[in-house]
């Protein structure tokens, strides 16, 4: 399985940063838990980049991630903003031929950035927000219909959305894993 | 046994660093039963081997006791120097005090001690070893080999050309295997043809080789030196004593070009009656009964058009098919490979289009006696390529598919590339998507360079998926070289696929009793040391059917093959190892614990009627027997015993154990 | 789905029960948690765990029709079957609500539902209507179909099923190059024009290659290929008239459901053009 080597002195000399073999043991051992492949046995065919739905137009490089992973410079993709590309398709994971998820590399590369303080991009916010207060990523939506005008839920004949019972417990039971490590 | 010898070996200072050797032999020969003592320095050594003599001659020593190293490591030299000297080989009883003792320990004195006590207890033994023979076996100077494949070709005629008769049954209509559908060879680009088919010729016109196409192995029985085989000889319908292989009758038959051509990897039909290729051997017709609408229907058409056009009358419907038995000494099994089928792997469009095809396909179209006649050509419309893309690796290397390297896929694709610019010219576009090139071998690196040269286009790269459109195909590749997306439009796409077991392997290996590995092919017995034996003494493997490998390393190991098989055939008999198992008929109750149990299928149940009572009790085959013991660990009536470890030779050396009380601290 | 996507559920609601199925509507379930798997997964494993929990609870099989929810459904569940550690730890967490993840209770998208549970016989049995000649382009989306090595209801290479559906209900589905693609949805949140951008080349290779319109089975796909349509044919400059409806839609109208029923007036993408309102036979 995973070999422990705590000791790694690789230095990128374009950075001048150090390789991070703690965030890296951290990161695979997630991995592991979560009953995913095991990183290390890339060997950088680069199948995944050849077919990353978020390649061409955002320039991910799944191979690449997974190569960085393995040598330890984690700092360098969490400050970046590549990261947030992945269109989580799974692609990458489905084709590898060593069974490695560049995607679920990824999202812990996210979760790690959020956990240290990194801006979240874009509406995950508002949606975390929404998901605390009434359990929903957003509330029932007033939707536009093809002749022009706008409609409710009620308005439809669905039945009422029963959400959460309690919403407040729900909230402090779930702010908890919210910010919890795998 | 009552008069003992006892020799002590120095084993330079090995030993005697940590055990006072003289001590041991002065206090040895106070035991009872013992005549003679005696110490060495190198007892395994030819001087030793005079003073061991010596002592069989000079004091009539009928058992020895050699105190000395592992019995891995001398036990058989010791067994010989026995017997030379005029003494049962099987009343040499080793003592291990170096591995076992002075290797293992720090302190001499109590090293001492437990050598004292190894050697008591080896004497005790040796007082009651028995002296045994060697079972011999006639060996049938006859051999098998099964697959007529460039591996079976090559041991047939090995072993013919030592002398011995082979039997060479083939499947196939015709020998030849894959080498026959190959165009060339890497790396010396020889025409595969040329070089095989003189070959061919040579084992059809051997008269040591019996040569059996057409046929397949249906069972086998026995055991090294003597071996049954039934093979089945499939009927061809055609007499072959008058066939002239002129292909009349090919050219009339009804079906003709409507069934998928086997040997062109379905790229073109063939007819019900059908040669294999132009350079078949032997040169014979063979009629599909599955096709073959008189076999099908009982008629064909106003009457079979192949009757007709047979000037030499050859065609015989009234064929059987044949059981034959061959009786011989050893098998070398060649039954080669298959390739993955690239279905396996949707995203690469094999299933989709009829221009994503797999190196073997297109060394079909390349062959001149291919297809398309050597014209290299578009499946779906005849027109010529403009763009050619190779994919490596397709299922090799790949967990979820097949995890092992096919070893044989760089230099193919690298060979085609050379044959496709013969055959297309210059203008055409080649693109290799390669993640590795393993151009290992003698003279294939400077193939490689060549191949650079050859305005290729590589790619250091596997793409995701294949995108087909009709016949516009596009592959997205990353090239981890440049780091860049190439986007690649081309006509058509060839796939390497991985070198897989034959499907009906797993079956095959069930009926020779042989194993296999984790990846489907057969199981040799020792990766490094004995490619080519199996773990059943007597059958041999070469080629592919061990592991994917070029056409260089198949012809060794077939060759080596034949030689491991002709060091049996050589020998009018063959000695057993009489340390083996042996059934006690009146304690065996048959139950049959022993004959699940025993890994070399060694057990049968023997059935007698004693009293007029039907009475079944296990019996042991000497020749199959390995000595393994698991049987007489197992056997819950205590009717086994293993030669050489009887119950009371083992337990009066746990006697002696036991009773050896204070000396040296050991209790 | 329930708060935006109003078609899927109305036309689930209009078909299952003549296909024999009832729907019980289970109180207390949040968001599956999938969308907030970037800011911290540990969340999406909760929030999915508790809602197998309260199917656990009423010991009721689990339809989840957006194949988000389902993904994040099965791999928490894939997760904590494997995984006797986060088992434990969950379901700390879960106790805290009186809940518990046992895991007994079975997970179906619509398509695995309707052609392995169902069957097609029944579909066949039930069309009321016959529809006009259509080729329509499949769209599984990726959730559904990856990763298969934890078990997707649909092959991920050579999905069928959806065609075989279309079939029984007499609409043809021809294979096309870019069936497998991605609609883009996921990167609505951070990178709109990338996300328009990837739905815009679908829709301009599915109109090119003369499909009449496409059928779906996932709410972040339909946003996307219908509520979004124009933006996303502007952002790869091309004007786009695909018509985009759920599979559980043109079911509906294949039974004979009046189209009211099945919400076909809130899809923005001209599905008037496919000529399904018609007479029932």
């Amino acid at each position: 399985m995973m070999k422990k080597r705590d000791h790694m002195s690789i230095t990128d000399m374009t950075s001048m940063a150090e390789a991070q073999s703690d965030l890296r043991s951290e990161i695979n051992q997630r991995l592991e838990r979560l009953i995913l492949g095991v990183s290390d046995y890339c060997y950088q065919c680069a199948k995944c980049t050849s077919g990353c739905e978020s390649h061409k137009l955002l320039e991910l490089e799944p191979h690449q991630i997974v190569a960085l992973l393995k040598r330890g410079l984690i700092d360098e993709m969490v400050n970046s903003e590549i990261i947030w590309t992945c269109m989580s398709c799974f692609k990458c994971k489905e084709r590898c031929p060593q069974k490695v998820p560049p995607v679920d590399i990824l999202f812990a590369l996210k979760n790690l950035a959020v956990l240290t303080g990194k801006q979240v991009p874009g509406d995950y916010t508002q949606m975390l927000q929404s998901v605390m207060s009434i359990g929903y990523i957003q509330d029932r939506q007033t939707v536009p219909t093809r002749s022009g005008d706008t409609v409710k839920r009620e308005d439809l004949g669905l039945p009422v959305l029963s959400g959460l019972q309690d919403p407040n417990g729900f909230q402090n039971i779930i702010t908890a894993s919210a910010v919890e490590k795998i | 046994m009552e008069r003992i010898g006892v020799f002590v070996c120095h084993c330079g200072i090995n030993i005697s660093s940590m055990v006072d050797v003289e001590s041991i032999v002065e206090r040895v020969r106070e035991l009872d039963g013992v005549v003679e003592a005696k110490s060495y320095k190198y007892m395994c050594s030819d001087r030793g081997a005079q003073i061991i003599k010596k002592s069989i001659e000079e004091k009539g020593i009928d058992g020895a006791v050699i105190a000395c190293c592992s019995p891995r490591m001398h036990e058989p030299t010791f067994r010989g120097v026995a017997e030379d000297g005029g003494m049962n080989p099987f009343t040499v009883e080793i003592a291990n005090i170096r591995e076992q003792c002075s290797w293992a320990h720090d302190s001499r004195e109590r090293s001492t001690e437990k050598a004292m006590k190894l050697v008591m207890s080896s004497v005790a033994k040796a007082r009651l070893l028995e002296p045994l023979e060697r079972g011999r076996t006639p060996v049938i100077p006859n051999a098998l080999v099964i697959g007529g494949g460039i591996a079976g070709i090559q041991a047939s005629l090995d072993l013919a050309n030592e002398g011995f008769r082979v039997y060479l049954v083939e499947k196939d209509p015709s020998i030849g295997g894959r080498m026959a559908q190959l165009d060339k060879t890497f790396p010396t680009l020889d025409c595969s043809s040329c070089i095989l088919t003189p070959k061919m010729m040579e084992v059809y016109h051997h008269p040591n080789i019996d040569l059996m196409t057409y046929s397949e192995v249906l069972s086998i029985e026995g055991s090294i030196g003597d071996y049954r085989v039934k093979v089945r000889r499939k009927p061809r319908y055609v007499d072959v004593d008058r066939c002239t292989g002129c292909g009349d009758c090919v050219t009339a038959c009804r079906m003709r070009d409507r069934i998928p051509d086997e040997f062109n990897m379905g790229l073109s039909n063939r007819s019900a009656i059908y040669i294999q290729f132009p350079q078949a051997i032997p040169l014979e017709a063979v009629m599909d009964s599955e096709t073959c609408l008189f076999h099908r229907f009982g008629k064909c058409g106003d009457g079979p058009l192949c009757v007709e056009a047979c000037e030499a009358e050859a065609i015989d419907f009234e064929q059987k098919e044949e059981v034959a038995e061959l009786n011989v000494g050893a098998i070398v099994v060649a039954t080669g490979y298959d390739l993955l089928d690239p279905a396996s792997l949707h995203e690469y469009g094999y299933s989709r289009s009829k221009n994503v095809i797999t190196t073997l396909e297109l060394e079909r179209l390349i062959s001149s006696s291919g297809p398309t006649k050597g014209e290299v050509r578009l499946p779906s419309s005849g027109e010529r390529p403009r763009s050619v893309t190779m994919i490596m690796c397709v299922g090799s290397r790949d967990e979820t598919q097949c995890s092992w390297c096919c070893r044989i896929g760089c230099m193919t694709a690298l060979k085609q590339v050379i044959l496709l610019r013969e055959n297309l010219g210059e203008e055409v576009e080649i693109n290799i998507l390669h993640t590795d090139i393993k151009s290992f071998g003698k003279g294939y690196e400077e193939f490689y360079r060549n191949v650079r040269a050859e305005n290729t286009n590589f790619f250091r790269g596997r793409p995701s998926e294949v995108r087909i459109r009709n016949e516009d195909i596009r592959i997205d590749i990353f090239d981890t070289i440049t780091n860049k997306l190439f986007e690649i439009r081309t006509d058509m796409v060839v796939l390497v696929p991985a070198v897989v077991p034959r499907a009906d392997s797993g079956e095959f290996a069930r009926m020779m009793n042989l194993s296999r590995s984790g990846d489907g092919f057969l199981l040799e017995a020792h990766l490094k040391l004995k490619p080519m034996d199996t773990f059943v003494n007597g059958i041999f493997i070469a080629g592919c059917c061990q592991g994917p490998k070029d056409i260089t390393d198949t012809v060794a190991q077939a060759s080596g093959a034949a030689s491991r098989a002709a060091g049996i055939l050589s020998k009018k008999e063959l000695e057993n190892d009489p340390l083996i198992a042996v059934v006690d008929a009146d304690l065996c109750s048959g139950c049959r614990i022993c004959i699940s149990l025993c890994p070399y299928s060694a057990i049968e149940p023997v059935v007698e009627t004693m009293a007029g009572e039907e009475v079944v009790h296990a019996e042991i085959n000497e020749v199959l027997c390995q000595g393994c013991g698991a049987c007489v660990a197992a056997c819950p009536s205590g009717a086994i015993n293993q030669m050489g470890f009887k119950d009371n030779q083992i337990l009066a050396m746990i006697g002696v154990l036991n009773d050896c009380s204070d000396a040296g601290g050991l209790k | 789905m329930p708060t935006e996507q109003y078609a899927y559920e109305m036309s689930i609601r209009e078909t299952l029960p003549l296909m024999g199925v009832e729907i019980v509507d289970l109180p207390g379930f949040s968001c599956c948690g999938e969308p907030l798997k970037s800011i911290n997964q540990m969340l999406t494993l909760h929030m999915s765990a508790r809602n197998l929990s309260i199917a656990d609870r009423e010991g009721i099989d689990l339809l989840v029709p957006c194949p988000m929810c389902h993904l994040a459904l099965s791999e928490a569940k894939n997760i904590l079957d494997g995984n006797g550690e986060m088992k434990k730890r969950i379901n700390a967490k879960l106790r805290e609500e009186g809940l518990e993840y046992i895991g007994k209770q079975r997970l179906f998208h619509i398509i695995d539902l309707v052609h392995d549970e169902i069957g097609l016989d029944t579909i066949r049995e039930r069309v009321k209507k016959t529809l006009p000649d259509l080729n329509m382009a499949a769209h599984y989306g990726c959730h559904i179909l990856r990763p298969s090595e934890m078990g997707r209801p649909v092959d991920s290479e050579n999905p069928r099923k959806m065609e075989a559906i279309l079939l029984s209900l007499g609409v043809r589905s021809e294979d096309y190059a870019e069936k497998l693609d991605c609609c883009g949805g996921p990167l609505l949140p951070n990178h709109p024009e990338t996300s328009l951008a990837k739905t815009g080349q679908k829709l301009h290779a599915v109109s090119e290659q003369g499909f009449d319109g496409m059928v779906l089975a996932c709410p972040w796909c339909q946003k996307m290929f219908d509520s979004k349509q124009t933006k996303a044919a502007e952002s790869v400059g091309s004007r786009a008239h695909v018509p985009v409806l759920y599979l559980t839609q043109l079911m509906g109208l294949a039974f004979g459901i009046d189209d009211a029923k099945l919400g076909l007036n809130l899809n923005l993408s001209p599905v008037d053009d496919l000529g399904l309102k018609g007479e029932v036979e």
